[in-house]
């Protein structure tokens, strides 16, 4: 599994990596985390507005500081639907 | 592209028709005028289309979707409608412009650019 951050190096981007890579250890998962922050690279992937969080290439959220448990939820395959 | 960081600015994403007809030149113009403007920001309606993860969580995290559509079909309508999104709708044809008929000039663009804007955030 990929995880990858999308954002230019702003602190709502440091946060969200930092939700990431707390979620990911508390799940204990073999996961590869990839900081994408050139911003023709993030455009490309579609994503207007940042922070951003994708897994395996999928876009799962734009623009949001994602809490841990909601990366928890992402990563468990669920679908948080409150966002 | 904004970064969210911090900031209470609206995210308004422009999506144009872009068709084969002379609506569709002036759809894809009056979209990067308005991004010129400061409107909002241009992005792909094909994208849509083609259900890509980034562009459609985009849209859903948007505060307006504002879609620009050549004529009466309206395929930028329709991908909206199919992905369930909030959106403001404006067709070309409601400008007093004819389909394969209507010169696009710069005239043009700039009136129905200057027409639409305010409708916007209206």
């Amino acid at each position: 599994m990929k995880v990858q951050i999308l954002g230019t190096g702003c602190p709502k981007c440091k946060l969200l990596e930092q939700h990431a890579r707390e979620a990911i250890t508390e799940l204990g998962i073999q996961v590869d985390v990839e900081k994408v922050t050139d911003i023709d690279k993030i455009m490309e992937m579609g994503v207007m507005m940042t922070p951003a969080l994708a897994i395996d290439d999928v876009v799962k959220s734009v623009g949001k500081v994602l809490t841990k448990d909601q990366v928890k939820s992402y990563l468990d395959g669920g679908k948080f639907h409150a966002l | 592209m904004p970064c969210n960081c911090g900031s209470d600015k609206e995210n308004n994403l422009i999506y144009a028709c872009s068709g084969a007809a002379n609506t569709g030149l002036l759809a894809d113009q009056v979209m990067r005028t308005l991004n010129r403007d400061g409107v909002g920001d241009s992005t792909c309606l094909a994208a849509m289309g083609a259900d890509l993860s980034g562009f459609i969580m985009s849209a859903k995290n948007a505060t307006r979707n504002i879609v620009l559509d050549g004529c009466k079909v309206s395929c930028g309508k329709k991908i909206f409608e199919k992905n369930g999104l909030p959106f403001r709708h404006f067709i070309m044809t409601d400008f007093d412009v004819e389909k394969g008929k209507t010169a696009i000039t710069g005239d043009l663009i700039e009136a129905v650019s200057e027409r639409i804007s305010p409708l916007v955030t209206a």
